[in-house]
């Protein structure tokens, strides 16, 4: 399976999620899979300016030149994207959400309904799973996770895509491997 | 009463959350004595410092922002992991957001809005609510007899904010319908956003027969 990892972890490296990348990618490579790991801090990724250029203008593609659109070609080429990301306030980076923010260009302005809500129409026929790997905070709990796995499903909606996982770095990489072998 | 309303739009001035701020605003600076600072996020992008202290001397913070894919914008993200270092400290100001999408319902808001109050409680300062409010991409565009009444609204709420220091509930429910739309509703506004909105700005950049263009498929 071609798989894309997108690591949102801040500059500095903190954390476990660095290692417990590496260790994943390395099992994932000894499983078969194609895996690309990419280190958002280590790209520019300006943030989106909600110009709508990619919808009204060039559409399909970000009027901002710089890493996120390769990132984002990368994104829509992978059948499985793992959005990996210490949790900071709460959430995942900003350096995570700047990077998901700079792929509205992969659906189209128009609306239609969708389970009883209006959503944007798709621009393409297929859209990768995407899943989380999350590192808590010290004082994460129940109440911030239950708000996190609402809003990223609705982001799966949004970008057509589907929930693979919502896993913490806590549980052991073959979990992963596991996850995504029977997706 | 002090109030600093941080206008968190990518777009800076222009912009929709602008237009929902100034009415609000209006409303706040009718009490006499009342004084609001603005201060546009995208302004202190490479320099947060001066904008964390600035909420931090604040007895009351407003942060405004559209909703990009289902949450805040990735530069909202960076202030509230700015203000992290604050967690602990003793003096806050009160917090309260104002929220709005596109999405002509408001259903799509209340996750971000639950994100918002965890965030508040977690920083330590008093929630004073979310307003939230769908329906709202090209405002300046938009026809006046479909937005007086919720910029009234928005008046509303400032004057009644500016007073209590409280954002009314009532308010607040009449800001957010529609909550969901009916089908017989949804027939009619989709089309009049796909065309009127999206398909007019199309046509006139000379690509609405390209709109549907798949460029990153090799």
């Amino acid at each position: 399976m071609k798989i894309l990892i997108l690591n949102g972890n801040p500059p500095g490296g903190k954390g476990q999620i660095d290692s417990y990348i590496d260790r994943l990618v390395e099992k994932m490579k000894s499983a078969g899979h194609d895996v690309t790991a990419i280190t958002l801090r280590d790209h520019k990724i300006s943030p989106c300016i909600g110009c709508f250029q990619c919808w009204v203008k060039t559409p399909g593609i970000c009027s901002i030149d710089d890493d996120a659109r390769d990132i984002t070609r990368q994104f829509m080429a992978a059948q499985y994207v793992i959005l990996a990301s210490p949790l900071m306030m709460g959430f995942p980076s900003f350096l995570l959400k700047n990077a998901m923010d700079r792929n509205i260009c992969i659906v189209h302005p128009h609306l239609e309904e969708v389970d009883g809500e209006v959503h944007h129409k798709k621009r393409y026929d297929r859209y990768p799973v995407i899943s989380l790997l999350l590192e808590k905070e010290a004082d994460t709990d129940e109440e911030d996770i239950d708000i996190l796995k609402d809003i990223f499903r609705r982001q799966a909606v949004n970008m057509w895509s589907s929930v693979g996982f919502i896993h913490f770095t806590e549980s052991p990489v073959e979990e992963i491997i596991h996850a995504i072998t029977v997706h | 009463m002090q109030l600093l309303f941080i206008n968190a739009s990518p777009r800076g001035k222009k912009s929709n959350t602008g237009i929902l701020m100034g009415h609000f605003i209006r409303g706040f600076l009718e009490t006499s004595g009342n004084a609001c600072d603005v201060e546009y996020l995208v302004k202190h992008k490479n320099n947060l410092k001066i904008l964390v202290e600035k909420f931090n001397a604040s007895d009351n913070v407003i942060i405004g922002f559209p909703l990009y894919i289902d949450a805040m914008p990735g530069s909202v993200k960076a202030f509230m992991e700015a203000l992290a270092p604050l967690q602990g400290r003793k003096e806050f100001p009160a917090l309260g957001f104002m929220i709005q999408c596109g999405f002509p319902e408001t259903a799509h808001l209340r996750f971000v809005a639950r994100y918002c109050e965890k965030f508040t409680r977690r920083i330590g300062c008093r929630f004073l609510g979310s307003i939230l409010k769908g329906g709202c991409e090209g405002l300046d565009v938009q026809p006046t007899f479909l937005t007086e009444k919720y910029f009234s609204l928005f008046g509303m709420l400032g004057v009644d904010f500016g007073k209590t220091g409280k954002i009314d509930e009532v308010i607040l429910t009449k800001l957010a319908r529609p909550e969901h739309l009916s089908a017989e509703n949804m027939a009619m506004v989709v089309p009049f956003i796909n065309q009127g909105l999206w398909d007019a700005q199309m046509e006139k950049n000379g690509v609405l027969d390209r709109s549907f263009d798949r460029p990153l498929i090799p």
